[in-house]
């Protein structure tokens, strides 16, 4: 042990220098065994997840042990958090040291796939079946597909049936922004309390803008548009009124979940994550409103499936069946439902809302959702991503108008 | 002896009483069923508690404890190993440039963890020590060697030097020396040394889910983000297991703190 | 030291260099491996314009000093620059003031001493994800205890982690809690290492408590203090687990510090920005670097060789 320490330590020393690497590999391949894809044994395959709160015994982990059975090859998997799993990609990545299935956020597909880790449908001979192309479409760049959807989510209003009828408000009468403000004002008069949601200042406060952002009208390509300040007035407004409380600016998307969870407020923006929740707690929801009625589009939340990019290419194959079973409409809708997500193949969604008739207005809201990184924004999102959370943080904080704060995101966006 | 000073033990366990307060209030958090967690006012105590999360804590979260405390243990281990050496010829034999390497090993403190990490991602891939306990050893002992061997030295220079000349005279070896006169006086600073040491690798995050993410044995740090997932946080889990967590570890403060107090009793530092 | 001690000393010295690395070496070899190589990764990056797609395949091209200048004209340099040097400064002025003057309580053995000292320990053993969010938790504007005090005592809300104004004072408040466990241990066993025979002359000569603190102690401490202080202020200019849980730096960059900055770009957004990112965690060990010739300055001074 203690030699064979040495051993590494001399072979590190040598290898920071940059001298002899190759030969090294030799004095201290005793104890080689390596996480990755390109490094492991030819019939184990790793697979990345961002779901570290499922182990190997829960019904997700099953899905992946039985897909790989039926490819021939045994998986070894690692669930990571959803920030940590982006840098570790990319870390992997340069190291030529990638996993070969990898699940990643939505968002991040366009990212990895220009760092050039990813393989394309045409490389790794991946057929993408019946998906809906609105939530295709961030896993689409320049006409190549990176990836396939594993289920699909987005966001509602849900709302406190109790607290509204306490404040007589009648939920069908909010169509647009000026009666949901209405109501919000009745619900606050009542002694109770509006809304919550989530304006931290990280990718999911962006998340939960854009509905506003889009249902006005606006473009992410233009942040200072009007249409985008009476978006960002009206959640300003909300927070100085008192319609929301002032840590909106600091809440994640879960933290204002359990602010709704303790039945005082009568709206919350959240995703279709807590719909279980929600049930348990006789909660409802609807699409949330755009400025002048109708439904706003919401982004679509869910990961990918993704193939990242092997010195031996002869493993895409099992990595394709893999993922090809997975993706199967029985597998999807079985994991759809453990992991709450809306399936985005219509056969696989009609199977869902067979089994359960109260997931209606999450299909149909992630029907006409619409993905972050889609509009051929690619890798310019994350820009404008995070300039449009500071404008939010900003304007929300009070230490900038609206308008200057959007006028300030649009400068450092370009 | 004068009186035993009641008064100061009533003041010091204000003291401790605020210090410890945000900790009671993670406790508290743990025992919260989640419907109450956001509640304002807050309660002041968990009412209608909720063992939920340390039963979930408690069947799944035991086997990371143990590797944290073995990566703990052996990283107080390495850093004593090379920081004590090091650190007395920096004080005692002061050989020519050693001012200099007491400068980078200030430097060395100073780079960020992150990018630490990066570094020793591509080291380790190499050398096969990815998802190892070893690995993980040899990263956490990268916080503790250069505070170890800056700590070291400025409690040895505190050593008379007629004490190690004495035992030069005496026909004693360097190492001899090092070993029989300097360790056994520098007893409190290799505790607190230790106790550092230990502490950081116990709460280390970065270097774990850097180069630890797909191992087999995890720290208790890792064991925690399992209730981080992508959309939800299980609070009262997380908590718990930050409770649970800190258990073996205050009890091993507490028996360390006894063992500093020996040491001065005994006499054995000034004579 | 008798004139026979002193040439042998010296005859030592001279003898013992090699003796004398021969102990260091582990620690260098350590340091070459470990260091070196992140320390000039990090150098590379900040030098060349790596994006993610170059970060893969190693194709950056050499920009030379074009990423620090960017930094510089950057709008958050400013504000970065000034919540620095207040979160470190008062940071340490705290941390170090009330770890001192507990460490002074604690060193007579009084009922319960020991245990309660282990106890001033316990924030250390959480883990920066739980202390971070429990402090967050106590801070929160609404539902959290410390507004729900104030507001008991009529003091009314404080925004601590929503407002500019306040922000960096929250984040200030936790990192002091978690810095005192750190600052208490270190001068405690600074204090062991004066004899109590330099009081108890002290005393008989009668001065009082505040005499003897000021005369022997603090001067007699002062090397401990110094390594203190200097190491309380590297660990203070690289904190940003705490700032990042408890507001990431915001809002509107009011809480940013050279560190949360370095780390935001890098790994803030969906698209990491690796060689800004560099750059600025660079000029943070060029700052550090600078204390740490001064504190050089300052031994050699104190302890000519």
């Amino acid at each position: 042990m203690e030699i064979k320490r040495k051993f590494k330590v001399v072979g590190a020393a040598l290898l920071a220098a940059g001298v002899a690497a190759g030969a090294l590999t030799g004095c201290s391949s005793s104890g080689t065994s390596s996480s990755g894809g390109s490094s492991a044994a030819k019939g184990s395959y790793t697979f990345w997840d961002p779901y570290p709160q499922y182990d190997a015994t829960s019904a997700w982990a099953k899905v992946i042990d039985t897909c790989a059975a039926s490819a021939g090859v045994t998986i070894k998997r690692s669930g990571y958090d959803t920030s940590g799993l982006t840098n570790k990609a990319l870390l992997a990545g340069q190291q030529s040291n990638s996993p070969d299935i990898l699940l990643v956020d939505n968002p991040v597909v366009s990212t990895l796939a220009s760092a050039g880790i990813l393989t394309t449908t045409d490389q790794n001979k991946l057929v993408v079946g019946d998906v809906a192309t609105n939530i295709l479409s961030a896993g689409v760049i320049d006409s190549k597909t990176y990836g396939v959807p594993i289920g699909s989510n987005t966001l509602a209003l849900y709302y406190n049936p109790t607290i509204l009828k306490a404040a007589g408000v009648d939920i069908a009468s909010i169509t647009d922004w000026a009666s949901l403000t209405a109501a919000l004002q009745k619900v606050t008069a009542s002694g109770h309390k509006g809304i919550t949601f989530s304006a931290i200042g990280t990718e999911e406060g962006s998340f939960q803008f854009l509905p506003w952002f889009w249902g006005a009208g606006a473009d992410l390509t233009q942040l200072d548009s009007t249409k985008a300040e009476s978006a960002l007035q009206l959640w300003t407004d909300w927070v100085k009124k008192g319609y929301a409380p002032n840590s909106v600016i600091n809440n994640t998307q879960t933290t204002s979940w359990q602010e709704f969870q303790t039945g005082d407020f009568a709206f919350s923006e959240n995703g279709t994550w807590q719909k279980a929740d929600a049930a348990k707690m006789g909660d409802l929801v609807v699409p949330l409103p755009a400025a002048t009625g109708g439904s706003a589009p919401a982004p679509t939340g869910g990961e990918f499936l993704t193939i990242p990019v092997q010195k031996d290419t002869s493993r895409y194959e099992a990595s394709s069946k893999i993922v090809t079973c997975l993706s199967s409409t029985e597998n999807i809708v079985k994991t759809d439902n453990t992991l709450n997500y809306i399936s985005v193949g219509k056969e696989a969604q009609a199977a869902q809302l067979a089994a359960d008739p109260t997931l209606k207005p999450w299909v149909d809201a992630v029907q006409v959702a619409k993905a972050r990184t889609g509009d051929n924004l690619g890798t310019k999102y994350p820009k404008i991503s995070e300039q449009l959370w500071t404008a939010v943080q900003k304007a929300l904080s009070g230490s900038a108008s609206p308008a200057d704060a959007l006028k300030a995101a649009q400068a450092a966006v370009k | 002896m004068r009186k035993r000073p009641w008064w100061k033990t009533v003041v010091g366990v204000v003291l401790t009483a605020v210090m410890l307060f945000p900790v009671y209030w993670m406790i508290n958090v743990s025992l919260t069923p989640s419907g109450n967690m956001r509640k304002s006012p807050p309660n002041l105590i968990p009412i209608g508690a909720t063992l939920e999360g340390y039963r979930t804590v408690l069947d799944q979260q035991l086997p990371f404890l143990g590797t944290s405390l073995i990566i703990g243990i052996g990283t107080v281990l390495l850093t004593l190993l090379l920081a004590a050496p090091a650190a007395y010829s920096l004080a005692k034999l002061r050989p020519r440039g050693g001012s200099g390497l007491s400068f980078v090993l200030l430097i060395a403190q100073m780079i960020p963890a992150i990018i630490m990490a990066m570094g020793f991602y591509a080291i380790y891939l190499s050398l096969g020590l990815l998802n190892s306990v070893p690995g993980l050893i040899l990263a956490d002992s990268t916080i503790a060697v250069p505070f170890g061997v800056l700590i070291f030295t400025a409690f040895m220079s505190g050593i008379p030097d007629e004490l190690i000349q004495a035992a030069k005279i005496d026909g004693a070896s360097v190492w001899r020396t090092f070993i029989s006169i300097v360790l056994p006086v520098s007893r409190n600073s290799i505790v607190t040394v230790s106790l550092f040491a230990f502490l950081w690798s116990w709460s280390d995050f970065i270097f774990a889910t850097t180069l630890d993410g797909g191992g087999d044995f995890q720290p208790i740090t890792l064991g925690i983000y399992r209730y981080i997932g992508n959309n939800n946080q299980e609070w009262n889990a997380i908590m718990a297991t930050a409770v649970v967590a800190s258990i073996p570890a205050a009890v091993l403060l507490v028996v360390a703190q006894r063992y500093v107090a020996a040491g001065i009793t005994a006499g054995a530092v000034k004579d | 030291m008798t004139a026979q001690l002193r040439v042998s000393a010296r005859r030592m010295r001279r003898r013992g260099n090699w003796t004398a690395w021969a102990f260091i070496a582990p620690v260098v070899i350590y340091l070459l491996v470990f260091y070196a190589y992140p320390l000039a990764r990090n150098v590379e990056l900040s030098v060349r314009d790596y994006t993610v797609r170059s970060f893969i395949d190693g194709s950056a091209r050499f920009v030379g000093f074009a990423n620090y200048r960017a930094v510089f004209a950057n709008p958050t340099f400013g504000p970065a620059l000034l919540n620095t040097g207040l979160f470190v400064g008062v940071s340490i002025l705290f941390q170090f003031s009330i770890g001192l003057a507990l460490a002074v309580f604690f060193v007579r053995h009084f009922p319960l001493s020991g245990t309660l000292r282990a106890l001033f320990l316990v924030p250390w053993l959480l883990p920066l994800l739980v202390s971070g969010s429990v402090w967050s938790w106590m801070l929160n504007s609404d539902s959290g205890i410390v507004n729900s005090f104030l507001r008991a005592v009529g003091i009314g809300q404080i925004n601590w982690l929503t407002s500019p104004q306040w922000s960096l004072t929250a984040v200030l408040i936790a990192n002091i809690w978690i810095g005192i466990p750190f600052n208490l241990v270190i001068l405690y066993s600074g204090l062991q290492g004066i004899p109590l025979e330099v009081y108890e002359a002290a005393s008989i000569d009668g001065a009082n408590g505040w005499q003897k603190f000021v005369q022997i102690t603090f001067p007699l401490l002062r090397p401990v203090s110094a390594i203190t202080i200097l190491l309380g202020l590297v660990y203070t200019l690289k904190v940003f687990d705490l700032i990042w849980i408890m507001t990431r730096g915001g809002p509107a960059d009011s809480s940013t510090t050279f560190a949360i900055w370095s780390y935001r770009l890098g790994f803030g957004s969906l698209l990491p920005d690796f060689s800004p990112a560099a750059a600025v965690g660079n000029l943070l060990i060029f700052v550090a670097l600078i204390f740490g010739l001064i504190y050089i300055r300052t031994q050699s001074r104190l302890d000519p060789a």
